[in-house]
């Protein structure tokens, strides 16, 4: 720790000096410093809560500091709403994008800023399509600029966010969780824009869970931890398992490591599976006691593999067996009504209800259970045992039972929801996605837990995006492309090259078959 | 950042906050209305206000789930009629089953518009209200359905009018209507699914909960709360036709929503529901008593439910960190 000389020649553009931020009840930022080089990447990271999207919105020009000082090339930086941190050159993409569905992507590039014909004082459509089409250029990438915001990807919106950056021509470019959404190939083609943007001169501060990118791409890392500054250094002079103990203050297994478990009899069985243009002729095996990984590509079919399971998506060909019985859930509830439990990938809008307090939100998927014997209502004393169970077993920080879910951190949010796919009696567990926007500690305790179901018996499938996790929790890993299964790894064939070709290069590679030869 | 305990007196607010504002203007009646506590005055208003209560109970579930029912006023006017006719024709029993049914049918008619022909609720009970209404209109061409003279001593014809213990009947069948609405809110699988859905419907999906089974209950809820509504509103005033209670369902919706039932959906308060519509009600008997013009409370009772919205949205911003400058700013 203690401060860092400035390399010679380094004039910091943007300091951040004994900041504070207070919150009624809450100090969310404590005499906080930072800085940002001209032509840097620096990447801030620390756990959910520790205070790095209060210190973003404090450069966007969301919140204002309650003590301390901001100075953009030596001049006092106190920007009073965001358009004012953006005329400064300072561009925040937040996780959630501001972008406008309905319109076209060079619309949005443009958005308040339309260049207008002197005469009609009508926009020059002419004109923001080809300094779109110039800007992406510029980024590497292909985005045709008149087509509609809401129908592209994820990756391609984040990407029409950073050439909004560019249209103002931001100097400081300031990146909240790029990444969360984002599948291994667009994760790659997001790094490569932003070392073009550090390339072009341009400052990029890169909030991230992923250790991996930070290293893969930052030039110094800032941590923070409880609102406060713990770290900030060269990426050279520190390595994962460093930073993973400066983010904690505790020593974390940083990769999970998975026990060797036995494998019992099918769980379930899907032979022949098609659903409309998403999913085609797919066959899959889940054994109780062993884990099994999908990944792809995002839009692969994944999900929607899930959701089939789960009986939210009609199936058109195939079977399904489920502990040897024909399989043909009609709705979510049937699926439940089997012991299945479901964990969707969009916490916030498929996941929480955000009116009901955790309590009742972990107990939703079971309310048959907490009825009174002869009144048939709901028993507030067996709600309460049940929430009581979970919460020991899943380690949920929060002020009691009646808080609502939306005041809990992100890692406690999805204990709370992996809690109510556990509760319809966990015999199948199909978790999208279990360790989204997630922090390291809470994560290491979901993989701890799915071990620990596992261990009892449970059939657990898995998609995730993050290939760590899929690789270091899953037992076997089925790879998707295009709807269909293109990949099946099994022991050592389990790694990051086989599950990206799969994915990627249109090449299937199915363990079974290198094993015959 | 440790997690933000809300502020006890914001949920406290939630629930209590009209209650308390009733409760105010009661106290101050002595002053600025006099004879307003008198015990008939009490009882007056108690036994208006029991049809926009007894619908108020089922608006409140149908707004937590995030929807609007805006037929009701249609519903309750079909339903008197053929109360009415049915009472002529078979006597008490009759009229009571004919009441709860034609409610129910209204609501399942709504319930089938919205979930078989995927019509909003805003829409679809837009236009039955105008169906509901039209209908009773055709049933009543030939002038009002009315309560036989014969039979205007009959225990029917009296139910609207009778005191029990002090307390008009209407009022405790509303009180009842409001127990039973409790219970089914806050102690059964089907209410507590109502509120799961009316919070995030995608969220509730995946939780197993039928999107149809939810409109259908609550729909059919509506319509039966329009039923017993209205056979506390004929054995009052004896006679229904298509016109009977124009504008009911801006009344009721007023209600709930100054209860502090959120529009979103996700929430719903019957103590709130409850004490809004005596909120409403003690406020014009204040006003009537005062001489003020019908047209001037129509523009105070629209006054007060914008000042309760404006303070209600303040403070859910408030409930975020931010200061009051930006709590006040519009959305950017």
């Amino acid at each position: 720790m203690g401060s860092d000389p400035p390399l010679r020649g380094d004039q910091a553009l943007l300091e951040v000096d004994d900041l504070t931020v207070e919150f009624p009840g809450i100090r969310a930022l404590d005499s906080v410093r930072f800085d940002i080089r001209p032509a840097e990447v620096h990447a801030l990271v620390g756990e959910n809560g520790a205070g790095k999207s209060t210190l973003l919105k404090v450069l966007g020009g969301v919140h204002r500091p309650s003590s301390g000082e901001v100075r953009l090339a030596g001049a006092r930086y106190r920007p009073r709403r965001p358009a004012d941190a953006l005329a400064a050159g300072i561009a925040v993409i937040y996780q959630e994008f501001n972008l406008y569905p309905d319109l076209t992507v060079a619309e949005n590039v443009f958005s308040g800023r339309e260049p207008h014909s002197a005469i009609s004082r009508g926009i020059r459509y002419a004109e923001i399509n080809r300094r779109t089409s110039d800007l992406f250029t510029v980024l590497g990438v292909d985005i045709d600029p008149t087509a509609a915001v809401g129908g592209l990807t994820v990756s391609e919106q984040q990407l029409v966010e950073i050439c909004k950056a560019l249209s103002v021509d931001g100097r400081i470019i300031v990146m909240d969780e790029p990444t969360a959404a984002l599948s291994a190939d667009e994760v790659t083609q997001l790094l490569g824009v932003v070392r073009r943007l550090r390339d072009e001169g341009r400052s990029v501060v890169y909030v991230s869970h992923r250790l991996d990118e930070v290293f893969a791409l930052a030039d110094r890392v800032t941590v923070l931890r409880d609102g406060r500054h713990i770290r900030t250094c060269d990426i050279a002079d520190t390595d994962p398992d460093g930073l993973v103990r400066d983010m904690v203050g505790r020593d974390v297994e940083s990769v999970f490591h998975r026990d060797q478990m036995s494998e019992g009899k099918v769980v379930l069985e899907l032979a022949g599976v098609s659903a409309g243009r998403r999913l085609r002729d797919i066959d899959l095996t889940v054994r109780a006691g062993e884990v099994v990984g999908i990944g792809g590509i995002a839009g692969a079919g994944q999900p929607e593999l899930s959701q089939l399971i789960f009986g939210a998506l009609a199936i058109d060909f195939g079977t399904m067996s489920l502990n040897g019985e024909p399989f043909k859930p009609r709705n979510p509830g049937d699926a439940m009504a089997r012991g299945i439990g479901f964990l969707h990938e969009d916490r916030k809008a498929a996941g929480n209800l955000p009116d009901l307090s955790i309590r009742q939100n972990l107990t939703i998927s079971v309310l048959d259970k907490v009825r009174g014997a002869f009144t048939r209502l709901l028993a507030p004393a067996k709600e309460s045992d049940v929430y009581a169970g979970y919460h020991r077993r899943l380690n949920v920080k929060a002020t009691g039972p009646d808080q609502l879910i939306g005041q809990l951190s992100g890692g406690n949010q999805q204990k709370v929801l992996l809690g109510r796919a556990l509760a319809p009696g966990g015999k199948l567990l199909l978790l999208n996605e279990p360790t989204r926007g997630v922090d390291i500690g809470a994560k290491a305790e979901i993989h701890r837990l799915i071990n620990l179901l596992t261990a009892d018996g449970a059939a657990v499938l898995m998609v995730s995006s993050d290939l760590p996790e899929l690789l270091g929790v899953s037992d076997r890993v089925y790879v998707m492309a295009g709807g269909e299964i293109v990949g099946h790894l099994t022991g050592d064939d389990r790694t990051e090259e086989n599950v990206v070709a799969c994915a990627t290069t249109g090449r299937r590679v199915f363990s079974e078959e290198l094993t015959k030869r | 950042m440790t997690t933000r305990t809300q502020i006890p007196l914001g949920r406290l607010w939630d629930t209590w906050g009209v209650t308390a504002l009733l409760v105010l203007l009661v106290l101050c009646t002595p002053v600025i209305a006099p004879g307003f506590l008198e015990i008939e005055n009490l009882q007056s208003v108690l036994r208006e206000s029991a049809y926009v209560g007894i619908v108020a109970v089922g608006m409140t579930f149908a707004i937590a789930s995030g929807a609007f029912d805006l037929s009701v006023g249609g519903q309750l006017a079909l339903t008197s009629v053929v109360t009415l006719m049915a009472f002529n024709g078979g006597g008490t029993a009759a009229a009571v089953a004919a009441a709860i049914t034609t409610g129910l049918l209204c609501g399942l008619v709504n319930a089938g518009l919205i979930t078989q022909l995927r019509v909003p609720p805003f829409v679809a009970t837009l236009g039955s209200l105008f169906v509901f209404r039209g209908i009773a209109y055709l049933l009543t061409q030939d002038g009002p359905r009315t309560l036989p003279y014969e039979q205007v001593d009959s225990p029917f014809a009296k139910l609207g009018s009778l005191n029990f213990a002090g307390l008009p009947v209407p009022f405790l069948i509303m009180a009842g209507v409001f127990a039973a609405g409790w219970v089914l809110m806050h102690r059964t699988a089907i209410g507590r699914r109502t509120l799961a859905y009316g919070s995030s419907p995608s969220a509730a999906r995946f939780c197993g909960i039928s999107d149809t089974r939810i409109r259908l209950f609550v729909f059919a809820l509506v319509g039966v709360t329009v039923g017993i509504a209205a056979l506390t509103y004929i054995t009052r005033v004896w006679t229904a036709d298509g016109s009977a209670q124009d504008g009911f369902e801006l009344k009721v919706i007023a209600a709930v929503v100054l209860g502090g039932t959120a529009l979103k959906g996700g929430k719903g308060t019957l103590i709130g529901t409850f004490s809004a519509v005596f909120l409403v009600s003690v406020l014009n008997e204040v006003l009537v008593s005062r001489g003020v013009e019908s047209a001037y409370q129509r523009i105070v009772l629209g006054c007060v439910l914008i000042v309760a919205l404006t303070i209600d949205g303040l403070r859910t911003r408030f409930a975020g960190p931010g200061s009051f400058r930006r709590a006040l700013r519009p959305t950017s």
